[in-house]
């Protein structure tokens, strides 16, 4: 009786061209690869999305709690067409992306999660995220929207996103912004980089294990020191300055 | 009526100063304030220039070109260039156009295209 | 003239600082209260450039010296650009040397990070003169694209040369724990790989984005005394033996040659006058690199090297720590970053830890004679100081 329950909860996948991993090099010399997961893997990143659930700065927490519940969706088949893709340096996993197809000429793109900050580390995957939709699956256009004042500049305002505000975002119902083929081309070999075919000393290391990250985004350390000020919600150098003091 | 952008011309000793001082750099005697107001060229040679990529948030354009000409009189003058490729040493005219809007504000400064 | 030390010192990491502009400043000074040992100060100096325009606050030094408990002792905010933090100093020297203060604390601070890049950049801009510059939407990053190309074409300059100074300092910076970016970038990474021109694009044409120092907050302080006091301490004994100020034209366009750091020239002249020392005694230098070309500028201008040869000082890793003159050994303020009013006193800061030996894995071994360089507005306001460790 329950199998044939879970025959109508689970959607049926439409068979979908994968992305063909691809790799950079960052500013600090390392390679950095994207590829594809598939849903052997998800229990190996949903430990460390799970930690940035209680990093209550720059969104991390929202944002992590959306991408772990995505993540579980998708192992668990709940979500329709989706995909995931990360980014690994020397193994370690440093970000993930994620999204849906919603029909063949659209795409719902959903999270951008960085697990090592600066190094262009979230940006170079969200322009993964975006080559997929518009180069490898052929769609016109990609439904947007940010979560946090970093996304925004970093997507609305650095791709030049166009208006969608008719059509509410599968994320929460905002507004959407979109990504069509014409602005995406415009932002070809400046904001959207990669090597393709990626060695196989690196698609190796990559396959071999999901690390986790070394440097992950930490949360501040006193909830009080965030209240102190108006405009920012965070308190770590406070803090830091607090024990410092303490320990001189 | 032609538009130009003015230099001050020291009364007692001719050194023109492009922006305005109170007190005359070279003679240093001007001490009443004497000058007369003269236009400056507008053709001239690039001494220098920069494509400002990320220029100041009331611009709506992605860059701005920013460049120092040497005017044919010798003086000097920072202005926009509105030149594709510009060059070290090439020669460029200038117009005197708006370059920056502020609201209801808007600001004549000198244009520079190639001669 | 009485001789003037450095009794303590104080900082803040230079990076986003999450609290209220006056602790920023109040933190480092309470730092250097318990470093140099002393409770009571005559006079407080607060060098700040934008506390009024970007964090609604003015009367900073009133406010800064209510918050350390340190009433009724004069207080007194100096804005003078991002040469705030030397300028201060220097009024803090005079304050002593004139015989009229025994104990004066200067604070340099700032906090940009309260607005965003753009609107920093602008009230940064506020610096170039308002209607032959600023009105064309000049920005200092412009003013240092066009200093640059200039330079680069004169003097055989490459992009990779000011690459190589962002990696020095990003490298030196890894050891700087009150740094604002601790990231080991690589020449592969921002000029030769295929991602190199998005890792790190075009700001300033022919500036690149690792050629800018980031926009940060910080404070540092300086505790300077007489020589009568130090002996009560029993701290190093860091004397401020040189100082030199100079300006120039407001407007670039109007100097006689655009790549010429004039004031740079004449302000550290000054200094090593006064010091009695030439600009080859200098063990260890922190010089004004908010722009990776302006660092190779200055040390030429200062005397360090000749003109048109500081790109091949560091090509030879002459300017590296353990170099033959290793500057900006705290990361610059490119990597150590660069809160305006601050950058002064902070790399004060650094000097005075050199010379004390307390700087930990960066130390430059047996420093004597320190000098630091705080270039205000594109050259326009410029103070060098010169520090000598007496025995």
């Amino acid at each position: 009786m329950s199998v044939d329950v879970e025959k109508i909860l689970r959607p049926i996948d439409t068979s979908l061209p994968p992305f063909p991993a691809k790799f950079m090099t960052l500013s600090n010399g390392q390679e950095m690869m994207v590829r594809q997961v598939n849903r052997d893997e998800i229990p190996d990143i949903l430990p460390h999305v799970e930690k940035l659930m209680h990093v209550e700065r720059d969104y991390y927490h929202i944002v992590a709690a959306r991408v772990y519940a995505e993540l579980l969706a998708y192992y668990t088949y709940r979500v329709q067409d989706e995909y995931v893709l990360i980014a690994q340096v020397d193994g370690e996993i440093v970000a993930v992306v994620n999204g849906r197809i919603v029909n063949p000429d659209i795409g719902m793109s959903y999270h951008t999660l960085a697990m090592r900050r600066g190094l262009r580390v979230g940006a170079h995957t969200f322009a993964a995220k975006m080559e997929y939709h518009i180069d490898i699956l052929k769609q016109k256009e990609v439904l947007i929207v940010a979560e946090s004042p970093i996304g925004f500049r970093r997507w609305m305002i650095e791709y030049k996103l166009e208006k969608r505000f008719h059509i509410p975002h599968e994320l929460g119902g905002c507004p959407s912004w979109s990504l069509t083929k014409e602005l995406f081309d415009r932002a070809r070999n400046t904001l959207v980089v990669g090597r393709r075919p990626v060695p196989e000393k690196l698609l190796a290391k990559a396959h071999a294990a999901i690390l986790p990250p070394t440097d992950p985004p930490k949360p501040p350390e006193d909830l009080l020191a965030a209240t102190r000020s108006m405009l920012d919600n965070t308190g770590t150098s406070l803090i830091e300055m607090k024990r410092r003091l303490g320990g001189m | 009526m032609e538009l130009n952008i003015y230099a001050y011309k020291c009364k007692r000793c001719g050194e023109i100063h492009y922006p305005y001082k109170t007190i005359c750099k070279k003679c240093g005697e001007n001490d009443h304030n004497e000058f007369e107001i003269v236009p400056l060229p507008k053709k001239g040679k690039l001494l220098t220039f920069t494509i400002l990529h990320n220029p100041p948030s009331d611009y709506e354009v992605p860059t701005i070109s920013l460049g120092i000409v040497e005017l044919e009189g010798g003086q000097r003058i920072t202005g926009q260039l509105n030149i594709k490729n510009p060059k070290i040493g090439m020669n460029v005219e200038g117009k005197i156009e708006v370059v920056r809007k502020e609201a209801y504000n808007k600001h004549l400064g000198m244009v520079f295209y190639q001669a | 003239m009485r001789e003037v030390y450095v009794a303590g010192i104080g900082i803040t990491s230079f990076t986003r600082l999450e609290y209220p502009l006056v602790e920023i400043a109040a933190y480092p000074g309470l730092m250097a209260l318990r470093d140099s040992g002393l409770k009571k100060i005559d006079q407080l100096y607060v060098a700040n450039m934008g506390s009024g325009r970007v964090n609604a606050q003015t009367g900073l030094a009133s406010a800064v010296v209510d918050h350390l408990s340190l009433t009724p002792a004069g207080a007194v905010t100096i804005e003078n650009g991002p040469a705030s933090g030397a300028s201060a100093i220097k009024e803090g020297f005079m304050a002593i040397a004139s015989g009229m203060h025994d104990v004066v604390m200067v604070i340099g601070a700032e906090r940009m990070r309260e607005v965003n890049q753009l609107e920093a950049t602008d009230f940064v801009a506020t610096l170039t003169h308002p209607l032959a510059e600023y009105i064309y939407g000049v920005t200092l990053p412009s003013l240092a694209g066009m200093f640059a190309r200039l330079y680069m074409e004169k003097y055989g300059v490459t992009s990779r040369h000011l690459a190589m100074v962002a990696v020095k300092n990003h490298h030196n910076a890894m050891d700087n724990f009150y740094a604002h970016l601790h990231e080991e970038i690589t020449l592969e990474g921002i000029l030769d790989s295929p991602e190199a021109s998005t890792n790190n694009p075009y700001v300033a044409d022919p500036l690149r984005f690792y050629d800018m120092c980031p926009v940060s907050d910080g404070g540092a302080c300086l505790i300077l005394t007489t020589a009568e006091v130090m002996k009560k301490i029993n701290k190093p004994m860091i004397r401020i033996a040189g100082i030199g100020q100079a300006t120039d034209t407001h407007a670039v366009h109007e100097r006689k040659d655009p790549t010429d750091l004039l004031a740079v020239r004449e302000a550290a002249r000054q200094s090593f006058e006064m010091a009695k020392v030439k600009p080859q005694d200098v063990d260890v230098a922190e010089l004004h690199d908010a722009f990776t070309i302006l660092e190779i500028a200055e040390s030429e201008e200062v005397g360090f090297f000749k003109k048109g040869e500081g790109h091949i000082a560091l090509e030879k890793g002459e300017t590296k720590i353990g170099g033959k003159i290793p500057i900006n050994p705290s990361g610059g303020l490119k990597a150590k970053g660069h809160p305006v009013g601050a950058t002064g006193v902070g790399q004060a800061h650094e000097i005075v830890l050199q010379l004390r030996g307390e700087a930990k894995k960066r130390q430059m071994q047996n420093a004597k004679i320190g000098f630091t360089c705080n270039f205000g507005g594109f050259g326009n306001n410029v103070v060098c100081l010169t520090f000598i460790k007496e025995k």
